[in-house]
Parts: structure tokens; C-alpha cells; sequence
């Protein structure tokens, strides 16, 4: 595990999350960000800030990429989510492409 | 990849993939490649039992779970270890009711 094989996400708060690229790019915004041509800031500092998604959502986020991981290679489990948590998490499913 | 952990200290998580057959002291050195502290100024806690891990322990024998908490802890300039300092979300939105000021 490299650093350069991580990427921090900043939620809303300022709240920092340290998730492996491979998980991160589940995303397909993510992917976007930090595979495109060109030098998106968030691509040369492995930072990408969602001021508009609270920490709560965003670690609820980054445990569904683990989960999604985990899935693809044969690992059948339930991913839970509380269901007050359901709209934003809608939300910022949409925005990411998730 | 069978498992991940998250780390926590101050306002950062670290997500770490690893194996329930790792030692602590392997975690230590993912997040050495990570942060930049040594694994002697590491400490793990697992924050549901509050248990320190042992480094020569694997994650299995000391009930480390898929998407466990764990929290890390720093030695000090005193050679002491901090106190767990995890920062949860809604922390944010008390004090920012509390002291605007702050803002």
C-alpha cells in the first residue's frame, strides 16, 4: 500500500477520508477526476472536496466502495444502511455515478 | 483483499485492506507508509472493547473485524501515547451552535 495509491476525500466538515484508489474510483465521477487527461488539481494531490456531502454519507460511501470491492470478488454479504440515511445517500449516489 | 479496517485519529479516517491472518504490527506499517510515524509511536485500540492490540497478535486472534474501528494513537514529545482523539461528525454541528465564533 502506497501512498500514491490513496486518494483523501473531504467531506463538507472537513472531515478527511483515506480510501485506496481502487476503491475510490468504483466511483465513476471519482474515476473521472482522477484518470482524465490534463491536471485536475484533485489529480495531483490525491485530495478531491465534497462540500456538499456531510461526513456521515461520505464514510457510508467509502464502507459501499470496500463493499462493492469485497462483492465483485465473490464475497456475498448485505450492505446495511440506516434508513434515516437514505435520501442524502440517494443523493450522493446520483452525483457520483455510483 | 478480505477485509478492511478503518483507522481513525483526530478528524481522518484511514480505510486499510488487509487479512485477518495480519498481525497488528503489519497495520502499523501500512499506516507508516501512510503518515509518516514510526510503528514504535503507533498505538491501535480497538474502539469497541477499547483493548490495545498487541503487534505481534494476528487481527483474528484479537477479534478485529471486517470494517472494525480502530483508533490510532501517537507517542508525544513526553514519550507518552495521546489520548484516543477521534472527531465525530456531529462534534461539528454542536459547537458550531455553541461558539460561532469560532467560524
Amino acid at each position: 500500500m502506497k501512498k500514491e495509491d490513496t486518494v483523501k476525500l473531504i467531506s463538507a466538515e472537513g472531515m478527511e477520508f483515506v480510501i485506496d484508489k481502487e476503491a475510490a474510483m468504483v466511483s465513476q465521477t471519482i474515476r473521472n477526476m482522477l484518470t482524465s487527461p490534463g491536471s485536475f488539481a484533485e489529480t495531483e494531490h490525491g485530495e478531491v472536496t465534497f462540500p456538499e456531502i456531510s461526513a456521515v454519507i461520505l464514510e457510508k460511501i467509502c464502507q459501499y466502495f470496500y463493499w462493492s470491492l469485497q462483492y465483485s470478488r465473490g464475497k456475498e454479504t448485505e450492505f446495511y444502511i440506516e434508513p434515516e440515511l437514505t435520501l442524502e445517500l440517494m443523493m450522493a449516489a446520483n452525483y457520483l455515478h455510483t | 483483499m478480505a477485509m478492511y479496517i478503518r483507522v481513525k485519529r483526530s478528524k481522518t479516517t484511514y480505510f486499510i485492506q488487509c487479512d485477518p491472518t495480519e498481525t497488528a504490527l503489519d497495520i502499523k506499517q501500512k499506516l507508516h507508509t501512510l503518515i509518516d510515524q514510526p510503528v514504535n509511536d503507533q498505538r491501535l485500540i480497538l474502539v469497541n472493547t477499547g483493548e490495545i492490540l498487541e503487534d505481534s497478535k494476528t487481527l483474528a486472534d484479537q477479534k478485529v473485524e471486517n470494517d472494525a474501528v480502530v483508533a490510532l494513537t501517537l507517542r508525544k514529545d513526553d514519550n507518552e501515547f495521546e489520548d484516543v482523539n477521534i472527531v465525530q461528525p456531529n462534534d461539528f454541528y454542536q459547537s458550531r451552535d455553541a461558539d460561532s465564533g469560532n467560524w
